[in-house]
């Protein structure tokens, strides 16, 4: 028998009826990942269509890949029809789940709170997920690429209706997009509320960035530990002797007199070899990695991750095996 | 308002050898869920997050670890050496009783210690094994040592992250796919849980951090498949062209048609009204800031219910539990198979 812990459940995707973007994105991952775990998922759509459908990043054949690969294993219907759950902001679950014994509910703040009008960038912004990343001031901040906070937001909508199911019975899970990018974020709330002060954006104690190297760029990640056999393999004697470079906190506020002395072995390398030395001894750096480049790597041909068309499995192996999106479209339904 | 039904994993129990985040945390989400978990720590390998900023030194610095005790509040403590013979005799007794096993060891440690999966799968074949690590159980690079930085690097978020010319890594003040992982593992384990009632087998998850960080990306994937360009935008989001990030005195602000939204630091954050009124950080009993809960129900009340347990604190009461004679665990703990105290602490 198939892996299908949702073979049999009817999902409502009310994603395509959410009138927010970061709702519409947040529901739509949540019921593709029930469509990864088995489920049947209808998703009714707009007068206007597919809300996705001309959303970038845009194929050649003039799709949309983000409608790709969101409603990927769903099929469109209509509301009508007897479902296990429905996932949805307040307005679409009130107008078409009344029924629907299970109810994953989007929302900027949580329930009883008006929603505002917001993006994704303004919800990092407001989690300050937004403003630890990045180069210090007076550089800007960078924004986590794609939909990291709707997306968040999917995958908690997701665990919490997989919890209510198991408990059977009737249940509204209410995702907060805000709630959920904060808790992503906690090591810099719990950082003023339970150390008395929080990290910043390129503090002097940030020792992690990322590095040029030959063929592209090495983040440079490591640990106190790493240091020594890290400085050893760059091998000039300067960051064995210079005290800037002695710790780590030392090694923050004199990045630009690192960079001079390591940045010069990172440019006449590649990053297969940097990664290659680094890793036999144990230090974690890694290469930068461009989504094309991953289509070929070998990790994920190995464990067969992603399809020839780009498109990623449901990222966990199950006793060894795949749950695939064939034969959940549930033609019985 | 929420009502008194049981929570959704009540019953359940999860023995949890999970580390810093990714196992930790994820394990604290099926305790929110209503679980039980039982944390269980080697006095010669403890959580590394007991060592860590703020860990005061003292008497017992284990017990006083800040980023420790906020994840890993309620959780029962036992303190077993499980490189000992006896201790991994007593995790295998405490695993009859289990419903979920929840590890994020570096590959090869489990098998190290006598517990190697295939063998718990055989013998204990209704259990949910969720095994998280960087790269997966298998591969040419199942190996590869990674903090969740370098998987953000090697899965094509930071290709694609940053405002200016370089690409951006989150840094260990957020390691991104070391906090969004748990939000999937969790899941995955209420999927493998909803399975073992369709078939009652159990399962082995094996959860690849880097998988999960491309996932995150994965209409980037079809788009580099298909040919089309993959590039790094900044700050820009081509849905929504007319978003603008502007300065704001000493900081920053974001602007969209029909709202605005200030560009917060730790501090603004921790002072924001919504950030209080919402469920990202809670409270303990005891009164301390607590990792909160992502969601909430609107029949069952979610909270922290319990404080953060001393090492060790639990030891006979779990190992009671499980079966052992008032006598076994007297032996086990004068042979400093248990212990209450890391080794050399």
């Amino acid at each position: 028998m198939a892996v299908a812990p949702l073979a049999g459940r009817r999902v409502l995707d009310l994603g395509a009826l959410c009138a927010q973007r970061p709702h519409a994105l947040a529901a739509s991952m949540a019921a593709r990942l029930c469509a990864g775990y088995g489920a049947e998922v209808v998703r009714p759509l707009p007068s206007g269509g597919e809300p996705f459908a001309a959303t970038p990043p845009l194929l050649p054949d003039g799709g949309s890949a983000l409608d790709r690969f969101l409603n990927a294993g769903k099929r469109q219907g209509a509301t009508t029809g007897r479902f296990d759950v429905a996932i949805g902001d307040r307005a679409s679950l009130a107008a078409h789940a009344e029924e629907v014994p299970v109810k994953a509910r989007i929302s900027v703040f949580g329930p009883g709170e008006e929603d505002p009008p917001m993006t994704e960038l303004g919800l990092m912004a407001l989690s300050g997920l937004f403003g630890i990343v990045g180069e210090a001031p007076p550089a800007p901040p960078a924004r986590l690429a794609g939909h990291q906070v709707s997306y968040s937001a999917g995958l908690a909508a997701c665990m919490a209706l997989l919890a209510a199911l198991l408990a059977g019975g009737e249940e509204v899970v209410d995702v907060s997009l805000l709630d959920v990018a904060a808790w992503l974020n906690w090591k810099v709330a719990a950082g003023v509320m339970v150390m008395g002060s929080a990290p910043v954006r390129g503090g002097a104690r940030v020792t992690w960035f990322t590095v040029p190297a030959k063929d592209g760029h090495m983040a440079l990640v490591y640990q106190d530990k790493d240091w020594p056999p890290l400085r050893d393999l760059i091998g000039d004697p300067r960051l064995r002797d210079d005290p800037r470079f002695a710790t780590g906190p030392a090694r923050g506020a004199n990045r630009a007199a690192l960079l001079e002395v390591i940045g010069p072995w990172f440019a006449a390398r590649t990053r297969a070899e940097i990664t290659a030395a680094a890793q036999a001894k144990r230090v974690p750096l890694g290469p930068v990695k461009w989504p094309v480049e991953l289509l070929d790597d070998a990790q994920y041909r190995a464990r067969g991750f992603l399809a020839p068309d780009g498109m990623p499995a449901l990222p966990v192996g199950w006793d060894g095996q795949r749950l695939t999106l064939e034969g959940n479209r549930a033609d019985a339904g | 308002m929420p009502g008194d039904a049981a929570l959704p994993l009540a019953g359940i129990r999860v023995v949890d050898l999970g580390w810093i985040t990714a196992g930790a945390a994820s394990s604290t989400l099926l305790l929110d869920l209503g679980a039980d978990v039982v944390k269980v720590e080697g006095p010669g390998a403890p959580d590394p997050f007991r060592r860590w900023d703020g860990a005061e030194p003292g008497s017992d610095w284990w017990n006083r670890s800040p980023f420790f005790n906020f994840t890993n509040r309620g959780k029962h403590s036992l303190c077993l050496d499980l490189k000992d013979p006896r201790g991994r005799e007593a995790l295998l007794r405490l695993l009859e009783g289990a419903d979920v096993l929840v590890e994020n060891f570096r590959r090869g440690v489990m098998a190290a210690f006598g517990l190697d999966i295939a063998m718990l799968r055989q013998r204990f074949p209704r259990l949910v094994i969720a095994s998280i690590s960087s790269q997966g159980e298998t591969g040419p690079d199942r190996d590869m040592v990674s903090f969740g930085s370098t998987l953000e690097a090697t899965a094509g978020l930071a290709a694609l992250t940053g405002a200016g010319e370089a690409p951006v890594i989150t840094g260990r003040d957020v390691n991104y796919p070391d906090q969004v992982v748990c939000l999937f593992a969790a899941g995955a384990i209420c999927a493998a849980l909803l399975e073992r009632g369709r078939t009652g087998q159990g399962a082995h998850l094996d959860l690849s951090q880097r998988e999960l960080t491309s996932f995150l990306l994965g209409e980037e994937l079809i788009a580099a498949a298909a040919g089309a360009p993959s590039p790094r935008r900044g700050n820009a989001d081509p849905a929504e062209p007319e978003e603008r990030l502007v300065a704001d005195g000493a900081g920053w602000r974001v602007e969209w048609p029909g709202g605005s939204a200030p560009v917060r630091d730790g501090v603004a954050l921790a002072a924001a009204e919504d950030f209080a009124r919402g469920t990202a950080v809670l409270r303990s009993p005891d009164g301390t800031p607590a990792k909160g809960i992502p969601f909430r129900f609107a029949n069952r009340t979610l909270a922290v219910q319990d404080s953060c347990h001393d090492l060790g604190t639990d030891n006979r009461a779990v190992l009671a539990a499980a079966g052992f004679a008032p006598e076994e665990i007297t032996a086990l703990e004068a042979a400093g198979v248990l212990a209450t105290a890391p080794r050399g602490g």
